[in-house]
């Protein structure tokens, strides 16, 4: 009868948040022993993995050879069981290739990419469980899988996505509310210097309400920043006390 | 897949440590690497499971979908299983670099699941020749250490015991008929598992064979036998691949390895599956955040 | 802060898909108790008060009431008396309640808005103290039901934990579920059902009349007359199976042994005959039908057929079953007729009513006969019954059981004394759904601070348009001017028309108070004595009117114009005006008429008057329809306020004049707006009618020898136009009256909703057409007036004005305003015709309309009026006998024969023998027919009948 209620009077949303209140976070870095730098995240029921080879030497054609910085080479792909009714295919359909482009554009932004010239970096990222912010996933975990290989970055990336919904602007929207037809801003930034080094827009949304509505998904990078922030400390110096590094 | 080369000196090491059953990791010839299995991982599928031998790593999801029963098989319903390498386990895997692989492990797996008496797809039956359930087994390979026919298989039967499927209801009347899913979460179906197989998968190395190879080990292995042993021994499918040839007798020895090692393994699995799901919702599940 | 928690959901589109959500449990959701020292501050809604007042026998203490989802759903009435205050409602209340009950919850939200209430909205569901997860085999009811009792539970502890105050405040959990309440006591909580709360309230004796009598036993003997309703499940899978249709019952006024079911996707109605085929179904709901086997199928009969209020000892449902099958309905009358099996969504409101007079005086049970003649009576149960009697009231609807007869229901509110003209009002506004009340402190504060002077910075924004003479012209006492005309002559020998409309957008700004206001009620309703204002007065009648000799501001368009009406250039443009005059109709008429006269204002009028000319012809000749509707007006004495004289409204050239401009004017902004805003530019459109609409008139039409071409409006105007009767003016604004009673109702709508083909104005045969020319009576206009303000960039533009959907929204409320205003309109006019005719007896011309089984529907010009002549009851063997001819639609009696069109003579008088329910009477005069007609009457005004009539009698 009634349709959703994305926002309800008593400022509450769907699952219980309020506007401005991020998803859970877990993330944990070396989940893969074989990759050069691997991490997991788990941003509420969205699930990625990531994984980074590299920087190596060119693999296939040397044509694509770059003589003052790195080759980015990012692949997106998704589980077949990730979404809520089953994909056919895991990778190769048009939505993945524009995602995997969209990461390229990311990480090349970040990557201090003249450190390494002429050879390539592989990002590699699997979407486990898709439950909406499936990009902003992806870039978080590939950041931390970064981290975890050791690349040179300009900073974290943190990605975060914002809707808006009866003139309250939501950040880190799941699924339902990407689906709802709300206006959806995903952006990517590099917290500390607070550039944005991705942004996109879905839906309609009015002239007026942009700021509002790109600050809260800037926020929400900021935030996002200070959880990754403090679960590679945290990494770090469990990794050094098995090392026994800390003296 | 990380390569591993090996120099002559170390092949012969690991050939002779076989021959004496001390393998170069400690183990016996008959023995698995360190085996976690961990079900309901993924919450958006009627199943899941993962498993994680040594490096080897494996997430399963099964997906449940009401479809048309095939027209050969009227009253039973249908599994699909689909691989997929994912490009995290080596960047050879990107694109469509894992297709290869892909294919020949559900192959194997069809062959070993094609046997009425070891999965019965009449249980997934819901309306004769109308309605049944089909299972979409989605195998995601995400760290090759080796010996991955296993591990899938041991995936593969602990989702499927995990699988719950909704009831449904088939009222009819007047010809209409019409399904109905229970709205109550706990009214659901669970899947007989109990003669389903798993692959075992024997690797010619020197004179003996080994079971879960390591990937050293298969770099000295000349030639496999894969087979599906069923709890009871009962082999259902059946597979010699590699480069090496084999001779007779040594392929009834490696049978008879595989069934015995074939029979316990399925043994310590429903063992472990059953533990689980003893522990019920009280256990915290972990998936990658261990 | 945050603790995580997947609840599972299955549902089916299609394919079964299993959904995981999130949900997340929060420990800081506060209880809204004002005296609470534990949580923190709240910071929405009404807080519940520190010392609760409830006085109830049942607890003693001071204490909150948490209702469960059916106690707030069914007692509704209750729950909105001012008594009942400081209640919970908790979230898995408010969420089932919003998806059972649409206007449910929205009364639900209101109160929960409404600061005297104290109703507070606990999250229970997000606490993580109150969350329950659904256990194996719980029904997803017995799971909320549970879940209302762990909340509380809760209260009752969190109140008395320690560092609360001294002062301990109880819950009292209201349910009326037997089971649940046992297992409340059981766990050590207050539970009651309503009934009991209610009742051992103190000093609120009138609370329980307003209990919805969901147990009251049933009058009559416990013996099932009415059909099950089958199950839900069973009727969606029905429908499924195409067995079953889906669609809203629409009762006849005019017999209610008679109803119409539309159903979705099929152009026909289903007819629907008699009490057990109808099985309890009440107008506007939402029902399943089944279809009859064909040879059961039947056709209105063409009775008009009203539930005697005076008969106490009724039929029996049967028996009046039984006279409808009796009857043999030919093959080719019949129509596709079902029955009902089932409801699928009630869509019960409050209904105005009167109390029957009851045989036993002291009883407390009581029959209610609405206003509405659609909806059944309603029993319900008072004490008060000799204080109503003479009352209109409000009752509800609570539930009708299958035993009985009658729907059961409970009192609400009086209104006040019947025929007191102000109660009378009230009725037909509230009927009308109309919102009346006054304007709230909110909303005035909108309004600009007097003296209200133009500035400066206004003047330099706008085009001064204070030079150029500007009148208006508008019907006499108009107070609410909202638009004016001028014309000059430009130096190349062109014109230059302008037309001034009022900027109302000025004044009410997006968001505000007053434009919500003025979105919700979406168009001013005007009643025969009275006006209910969209804006507040000192904006409808003052600021935006377009008064003379005063600066206003206007929103202009402007065209330059050749003298054969050709647009040569349009300019829409914000500006100041000063008109010159305000005249009537007639002044304008008699100014253009009066050769004498020749100051600018008049050549202009002429112009103006001229190019209209010009434009109606084209319009006329694109296939526009000139249809008619019968208008009167009253002429209301200034003291006594009753009206003294009704004439039909006079139609003027200048009338056509104005209209022309406005016309065009109105297609203009359309064109302009959509151009900038193809997705969301506010239109007018008008569907052509299904031909099937205009077999009346064309049957009608026959009769007197003429063809009328519907296949197109242009067909169908041409035909109109030919059909002319030199002997009988009337007959062509007859053929025009049932030709407009064919059309579908004009709406509104989005322009990105629909496809681009629908967008055609069948009426006025214009691509596309909207409303710009009366913002201050219309809510449509003032969209289109910031849409087009935005496209000239005199005006920001808005979130919510460029949105599809939104506009939709507010499109569909303004569709249903306009169509309420318009019947309020008539019932207004109806109640005066009353009114008027209370104290005369006249005879007037009149002409037959439609021809029925057993009545005359007769229409009489001068007073714009329609009555019903009966000419038997289809009971009493009265004299003489008419006969019928269903075929050739004709009454005979003897040698006189009634046809569609036939002229008569008819007297007019009020049925007063009933004086709650004052009935307009026509017996006729002539033609003549021994024992039937009346002789003809004297002088007009008559002394009022002192004793009945004697006709009046035999429609018993």
């Amino acid at each position: 009868m009634a349709g959703l209620e994305l926002l309800s009077d008593q400022g509450f949303r769907i699952d219980g948040r309020r506007p401005h209140e991020l998803r859970k976070i877990q993330c944990r870095l070396g989940v893969f022993n074989q990759a050069d730098g691997s991490a997991y995240i788990e941003q509420g029921n969205t699930k990625v993995l990531a994984a980074v080879y590299g920087p190596h030497e060119i693999r296939g054609s040397r044509s694509k050879v770059l003589h003052d910085k790195v080759l980015v080479n990012c692949q997106y792909s998704m589980a077949t069981f990730s979404t809520g009714e089953r994909k056919r295919r895991p990778r190769g359909d048009r939505k993945s290739q524009e995602m995997t482009m969209h990461l390229q554009q990311t990480f090349d932004a970040a990557i201090q990419t003249s450190l390494y010239p002429r050879s390539q970096i592989d990002i590699f990222v699997e979407v486990l469980q898709s439950d909406g912010g499936n990009y902003c996933a992806s870039v978080n975990a590939s950041t931390l899988a970064l981290i975890d290989a050791g690349i040179a970055l300009r900073d974290y990336v943190c990605a975060c996505s914002s809707s808006f919904v009866n003139d309250t602007p939501l950040t880190d929207i799941n699924y339902l509310e990407e689906s709802s037809g709300s206006p959806e801003i995903i952006a990517a930034t590099l917290p500390k210097s607070e550039q944005i080094v991705f942004l996109e827009m879905n839906g309609r949304l009015h002239e007026d309400n942009l700021s509002r509505v790109t600050d809260m998904a800037v926020k929400g990078c900021k935030d996002i920043h200070d959880i990754l922030d403090q679960v590679v400390r945290d990494h770090v110096s469990e990794v050094s006390t098995v090392h026994g590094w800390e003296n | 897949m990380v390569d591993v080369q090996l120099s002559d000196a170390e092949k012969v090491f690991i050939l002779h440590g076989v021959q004496d059953n001390c393998r170069e990791d400690g183990r016996g010839c008959e023995d698995y690497r360190h085996l976690e299995i961990e079900t309901s991982v993924m919450s958006n599928t009627n199943g899941s499971a993962r498993v994680r031998l040594a490096n080897t790593d494996i997430l399963v999801g099964v997906k449940a979908e009401l479809g048309t029963p095939s027209p050969e098989k009227l009253n039973k319903g249908r599994i699909e299983f689909f691989v997929d390498c994912s490009a995290n386990a080596t960047p050879e895997f990107e694109g469509r670099g894992g297709e290869d692989l892909a294919t020949d492990i559900s192959n194997m797996l069809y062959r070993a699941y094609d046997c009425p008496n070891c999965f019965d797809l009449q249980q997934l039956c819901v309306i004769p020749d109308q309605q049944c359930w089909i299972l979409y087994v989605d195998i995601l390979l995400l760290e090759c250490g080796g010996n991955l026919f296993d591990a899938t298989s041991l995936a593969v039967k602990a989702a499927l015991f995990n699988t719950s499927i909704p009831t449904v209801t088939v009222t009819k009347d007047e010809g209409v008929v019409d399904l109905e899913i229970s709205d109550d979460p706990y009214d659901v179906q669970r899947l007989d598992m109990k003669s389903s197989p798993c692959i075992v998968t024997l690797s010619k190395v020197g004179h003996s064979h080994v079971v879960d190879a390591s990937q050293k080990e298969e770099c000295c292995t000349l030639a496999r036998l894969i087979m599906g042993v069923t709890e009871k021994g009962t082999i259902t499918a059946l597979k010699k691949e590699g480069s090496g040839s084999l001779d007779p007798t040594s392929i009834e020895d490696m049978m008879e390895t595989g069934r015995r090692v074939g029979e316990s393994l399925n043994k310590c699995l429903m063992d472990a599956l059953a533990e689980e799901e003893r522990q019920g919702t009280k256990k915290k599940s972990l998936g990658f955040l261990r | 802060m945050l603790t995580s928690k997947t609840f599972v959901k299955k549902t089916k589109r299609g394919r079964i898909i299993k959904i995981v959500r999130e949900h997340y449990l929060r420990d800081d959701i506060t209880c809204g108790s004002e005296s609470c020292q534990i949580c923190d501050p709240f910071d929405f809604g009404q807080p519940l008060v520190a010392e609760p007042e409830n006085k109830s026998r049942l607890c003693l203490t001071p204490h909150y009431i948490i209702p469960d989802t059916n106690v707030v759903l069914h007692q509704m009435d209750v729950m909105e008396d001012s008594s009942v205050q400081n209640v919970v409602i908790l979230q898995t209340v408010l969420d089932e309640v919003r998806h059972r009950s649409s206007p449910g919850y929205k009364r639900l939200k209101s109160m929960l808005a409404n600061p005297s209430k104290h109703f507070f909205t606990f999250c229970n569901e997000f606490n993580k103290n109150t969350y329950v997860e659904r256990q194996k085999g719980e029904s997803s009811n017995d799971r909320n039901d549970r879940a209302i009792r762990e909340a509380t539970s809760w209260y009752q502890d969190h109140l008395r934990s320690e560092g609360q105050s001294d002062l301990i405040i109880d819950v009292v959990l209201l349910t009326n579920d037997a089971d649940n309440r046992r297992k409340a006591i059981q766990q050590g909580l207050k539970a009651f059902t309503v009934h009991e709360y209610v009742k051992s309230l103190e000093n609120c004796g009138h609370l329980v009349d307003l209990l919805s009598q969901s147990q009251m036993s049933v009058h009559s003997q416990d013996r099932l007359m009415f059909p099950e309703h089958l199950p839900l499940s069973e009727i969606q899978r029905g429908i499924k199976a195409g067995r079953y249709f889906q669609g809203s019952f629409m009762a006849s006024r005019e017999n209610y042994l008679e109803a119409n079911v539309s159903v979705h996707n099929k152009d026909e109605m289903v007819f629907i005959q008699g009490h057990m085929n109808q099985n309890r179904a009440v107008h506007s709901d939402v029902v399943a039908i089944e279809m009859l086997p064909e040879e059961e199928w039947s056709c209105p009969s063409s009775m008009v057929l009203e539930e005697s209020s005076e008969k106490i000892v009724e039929d029996s449902m049967e028996t009046e079953d039984e006279a409808i099958k009796r009857k043999k309905i030919p093959k080719e009358l019949r129509q596709p007729t079902g029955r009902i099996v089932g409801i699928i969504k009630r869509n019960w409101r409050q209904y105005c009513g009167i109390l029957r007079p009851s045989a036993v005086k002291e009883g407390t049970r009581h029959i209610v006969v609405p206003a509405e003649k659609k909806i059944p009576k309603i029993r319900i149960e008072t004490r008060q019954a000799a204080d109503l009697i003479t009352q209109r009231i409000v009752v509800a609807i609570d539930n009708w059981p299958r035993n009985s007869r009658y729907p059961q229901g409970h009192f609400v509110r009086k209104l006040g004394n019947i025929g007191d003209k102000d109660t009378e009002n009230e009725v037909l506004l509230l009927e009308h759904d109309v919102p009346h009340s006054n304007f709230s402190e909110a909303v005035l504060a909108c309004l600009p601070k007097l003296p209200w002077i133009i500035t400066d910075e206004d003047y330099k924004r706008r085009r001064d348009l204070r030079h150029i003479d500007i009148c208006s012209v508008d019907p006499p006492g108009c107070t609410d001017i909202d638009d004016a005309l001028h014309c000059r002559e430009l130096e190349n020998g062109n014109l230059e028309i302008g037309v001034h409309i009022a900027d109302v957008s000025h004044f009410i700004r997006p968001g505000t108070a007053i434009d919500k206001e003025a979105a919700e009620r979406g168009t001013t309703v005007y009643l025969t004595d009275r006006r209910i204002d969209m804006v507040p007065e000192l904006l409808s009648s003052n600021l935006c009117s377009l008064r003379s000799n005063v600066e206003r501001f206007a929103f202009s368009i402007l065209w330059e114009m050749t003298h054969d009406a050709d647009v040569v250039g349009t300019s829409f443009t914000k500006s100041v005006i000063k008109s010159k005059a305000a005249f009537t109709y007639a002044e304008a008429q008699m100014k253009i008429d009066d050769t004498a006269q020749n100051d600018s204002l008049t050549r202009s009028l002429r112009h103006l008057n001229r190019l209209a000319k010009i434009l109606k012809q084209r319009r006329v000749d694109a296939g526009a329809l000139t249809l008619a509707s019968p208008e009167i007006r009253f002429h209301i004495d200034s003291e006594t306020h009753e009206p003294i004289d009704v004439q039909a409204k006079q139609i003027m050239e200048t009338n056509s004049m104005v209209e022309e401009f406005m016309l065009l004017a109105n297609v203009a902004s359309a064109k302009k707006t959509l151009e900038e805003f193809p997705d969301c530019a506010c239109l007018r459109r008008h569907p052509a009618p299904p031909p099937s609409n205009f077999e009346p008139v064309i049957k009608a039409a026959l009769s007197k020898g003429f063809n009328i071409d519907v296949s197109k409006g242009k067909a169908l105007a041409d035909s109109l136009q030919s059909a002319v009767v030199p002997s009988d003016p009337y007959f062509n604004t007859m053929l025009r009256i049932m030709t407009t009673r064919c059309m579908m109702q004009a709406v509104y709508f989005c322009s990105g909703m629909i496809p681009e083909t629908e967008y055609f104005h069948y009426g006025l045969a214009a691509g596309i057409y909207t409303h710009f020319t009366s913002p201050i009576r219309r809510f449509s206009d003032i969209i289109v007036h910031r849409l087009l303000a935005v496209c000239i960039g005199a005006d920001a533009s808005y979130p919510s004005l460029t949105e599809k959907h939104k506009t939709q929204v507010v499109c569909n409320n303004l569709n249903y305003r306009h169509k309420m205003a318009q019947y309020a309109g008539r019932a207004s006019v109806n109640l005066h015709t009353h009114i008027f005719f209370k104290n005369r007896t006249t005879n007037e011309e009149g002409y037959v309309l439609f021809v029925r089984q057993n009545a005359l529907q007769v229409l009489i010009p001068k007073y714009g009026l329609e009555g019903t002549l009966y000419l038997s009851d289809g009971k009493t063997k009265s004299k003489p006998r008419f006969t019928y001819n269903e075929e050739a639609n004709t009454q005979t009696c003897g040698s006189v024969t009634f046809h569609v069109f036939d002229q008569v003579i008819i007297e007019l008088s009020i049925d007063q023998s009933n004086v709650q329910h004052l009935k307009l009477c026509l017996k006729l005069v002539k033609p003549e027919i021994p024992g039937f007609s009346v002789p003809a009457h004297s002088s007009e005004d008559s002394e009022p009948p002192k004793k009945k009539q004697k006709k009046g009698q035999t429609k018993k």
